[in-house]
């Protein structure tokens, strides 16, 4: 019996990747024209649109930039702790902690001068974001407790609390009983670079930048790695795993916190449940496109929040919200399958023995 | 880097290249579209064409508060005959509001209704941003002098009819209400419908539970079956999903649902209903516009005005019962009766309203408080 499996290239294919992300994409509209013919749209009129309200003027650059910031520092979240072997599915909690912290420390700097109160504001959110995680770090580094299932949880946690705080002791006196926080004090806003783009931009590019050098160019990150690819050769270099694990998914956390900072001095107008808007969870694709690699994100996170953006426009001709979303899968999905593949290769195994013989090759 | 730098550049270009194929079969084709729309319908219209744009927190489904909205959009195009969209599933406090609302703005849309509450601060920025274009709100409190404005309606009145109705019904004197967030539209909507409960059966009492939910079905469902478990017999909502119905049907007990008509979600338990009707409302905001004469108002829709009413009522019903409701009903269209009409009492037992008196809107809109006959608490 042959059977197709995946089996990883000697060399990646020469200009394979920019090759299949293309391949990908375009396989992709091929199919999302099917499914818009089939809902009835006119997919040129609906490719044109994602592509001009995503990418076409400065003013939609912006909208995208500013959705990239927080998906990319999610995703750089999820890949640092990807380039360890650890799982960090707690990013979209760790936003909100982040958040919480950003918007407890607006509350009591409501005088302080923007700067001040800004920078104060993105360092408790950096701070926020890494206590939500210490928890699942030392369970893991201590006890060998899972972290996927306690980052996972603690996304729960987190929305609670939001919830908590603005329905109880963060609620707005002049809201009627709404249950909203009240708004940010002026000052407390990031500044704009061009058009809508806010200052977060900067500042994400330096975290990607810096996490990406301190992964890929440091005895810190090459200890990281080694952990990552074998947890038996890091112990037998002497690398301290428990410690490592500690300081990579706190930092991790501390990652996904800072963008709950940034989104709620960059965008948003107070503190809502919603803050974290799903940035969280689509990080953990972004590192996956990004094949877990920190200096993989920055890219992938703009193109990621370029076709969420478009697809959220073509929502205004008429698209349904469920079309859109299935659209921005095939998308990234034609995308990461074609990055996949141009890493692997398909195999048809002629017999079962040398299945075992490659299997005890790998 | 550089790798992934050239795999972008890829993308990006091939996407370009789709997209720059498309876009002049997509300019032509909507300039078409627009050409053969205005021969057919003809509307003189001196300055840039009106269009409507409507942007909802929730898909608009297959009933309740978004799907009214959505309802309301549609009789209004065609009414009008001008152009609509929608957008729903719409997040509140997110940069996804102001983003959608720029693209509709950027497509020459000229009227935004948003209709969730969390919208309005956002808007009312946009407002600032955009004084070309009308902005109306619906469920909330702030305007400005040129071109925001908000509206309501008097949602009391038919709750107190549907009260009424429910008093009939039931036979242990517990009436079940579950209920979203504890805001004074949600309690004016509860204690209106009490008041209408004890106008016909002075002896049933009104048992709430929050859910802090406005659509969770999960969560609703339990809590309408955690009051039937108490021993109501008949449920009440003020809630988006047909949940609390459901579990009503199962139980064998009677339902009065909210937004719409939801008789065919649970065709045996259901009794009446309070519903919207957003349409009429929507023409005259989009008439308006369209004729320049746009005005910002705090709009409270009255069920004369029509932008409220109640649903038909289960056949089942006794007849005498149903008179006694539409003379009520036709009381309070012409002015005579009005829910809030003294002595009303809270629910300690003390005076808030003297004998006679009518409550004023302020104190409506404001209101915090449970009436006699309400079990549960405020906060």
């Amino acid at each position: 019996m042959r059977q197709p499996r995946l089996s990883l290239r000697e060399q990646p294919l020469p200009g394979g990747q920019p090759l299949a992300f293309g391949a990908g994409l375009l396989i992709a509209l091929i199919v999302g024209t099917l499914l818009l013919l089939a809902a009835g749209h006119d997919p040129l009129k609906i490719y044109s649109r994602m592509f001009e309200a995503s990418l076409g003027d400065p003013d939609a650059w912006a909208k995208t930039i500013n959705r990239a910031v927080p998906l990319g520092l999610a995703g750089l979240a999820v890949a640092v702790a990807g380039s360890m072997g650890l799982w960090n599915i707690g990013a979209e909690g760790q936003i909100m902690a982040g958040a919480i912290a950003a918007a407890w420390v607006a509350r009591i700097g409501g005088d302080w001068p923007g700067i001040i109160l800004i920078s104060m504001m993105l360092i408790a959110a950096i701070g926020g974001g890494g206590v939500l995680a210490l928890g699942p770090a030392l369970a893991r580094a201590k006890l060998g407790v899972n972290e996927i299932i306690t980052t996972l949880m603690l996304n729960e946690v987190a929305i609670r609390l939001v919830q908590w705080l603005i329905h109880g002791p963060w609620k707005d006196p002049d809201s009627f009983n709404f249950p909203l926080a009240p708004m940010l004090p002026d000052q407390a806003r990031l500044p704009t670079l061009f058009s809508r783009t806010h200052f977060g931009l900067l500042i994400a590019v330096a975290v990607i930048v810096i996490a990406s050098v301190a992964v890929r160019y440091t005895a810190w990150g090459y200890e990281l790695r080694i952990a990552g690819s074998s947890e038996a050769t890091a112990r037998y270099s002497g690398i301290s795993l428990s410690k490592k694990i500690l300081t990579v998914l706190v930092l991790s956390g501390a990652i996904a916190g800072l963008a709950g900072g940034i989104e709620l001095t960059g965008t948003a107008d107070r503190l809502t449940e919603t803050i974290s808007n799903g940035f969280g969870f689509a990080g953990i694709i972004v590192a996956a496109l990004a094949l877990m690699r920190p200096s993989g994100v920055a890219v992938v996170a703009l193109l990621f929040g370029a076709v969420q953006i478009g697809g959220q426009s073509i929502q205004t001709l008429g698209v349904s919200s469920s079309v859109s979303t299935i659209l921005q899968a095939f998308v990234l999905f034609g995308a990461i399958g074609a990055g996949v593949l141009s890493r692997y290769r398909i195999v048809l195994d002629a017999n079962t023995r040398s299945i075992k013989k490659e299997m005890s090759d790998d | 880097m550089r790798k992934r730098l050239i795999a972008l550049l890829a993308v990006l270009f091939a996407f370009g290249m789709l997209t720059a194929c498309g876009s002049d079969d997509s300019s032509s084709s909507s300039s078409s579209e627009a050409s053969s729309s205005s021969e057919t319908e003809e509307e003189a219209d001196s300055g840039p064409e009106t269009k409507a744009a409507f942007i909802m927190v929730a898909p608009i489904g297959d009933a309740g508060w978004n799907y009214a909205h959505d309802v309301g959009r549609q009789y209004a195009e065609e009414m009008t005959g001008v152009e609509t969209a929608y957008v729903d599933a719409v997040p509140e406090g997110t940069a996804d509001f102001g983003n959608y609302v720029r693209d509709f703005i950027d497509q020459g849309y000229n009227v935004i209704i948003g209709t969730s509450f969390g919208y309005m601060d956002d808007m009312l920025a946009l407002a600032d941003e955009y004084p070309d274009v009308v902005f109306e709100h619906v469920s909330g409190y702030k305007m400005n002098e040129t071109n925001f404005g908000n509206t309501f309606g008097r949602m009391y009145e038919p709750r107190y009819l549907s009260g009424m109705v429910a008093g009939s019904a039931t036979t242990s004197n517990l009436i079940g209400y579950v209920a979203a967030f504890p805001i004074p539209e949600v309690i004016r909507g509860i204690n209106a419908f009490t008041l209408g409960v004890q106008a016909i059966n002075p002896d049933a009492e009104v048992e709430v539970i929050w859910t802090s939910t406005w659509f969770d079905p999960a969560v609703e469902g339990d809590s309408a079956q955690a009051l039937l478990d108490k021993g109501a017999d008949v449920i009440a909502m003020h809630q988006d999903s047909t949940a609390a119905g459901e579990k009503a049907e199962a139980a064998g007990a009677r339902w009065v649902s909210y937004n719409t008509d939801m008789s065919e979600f649970a065709p045996e338990a259901f009794l009446t209903a309070p519903v919207w009707n957003w349409g009429p409302r929507y023409v005259e905001i989009i008439e308006a516009a369209q004729a320049g004469t746009y005005a910002p108002t705090a709009y409270w829709g009255s069920m004369a005005e029509g932008i409220v009413d109640l649903a038909p009522i289960a056949s089942d019903v006794d007849q005498g019962v149903v008179d006694q409701v539409m003379e009520a009903k036709a009381a309070i269209i012409a002015g005579d009766l009005h829910p809030f009409t003294g002595p009303i009492n809270d629910q300690d037992g003390n005076e808030v309203l003297a004998a006679g008196e009518v409550m004023d809107d302020g104190a409506m809109l404001g209101m915090m408080f449970f009436v006699e006959g309400v079990i549960g608490s405020t906060g």
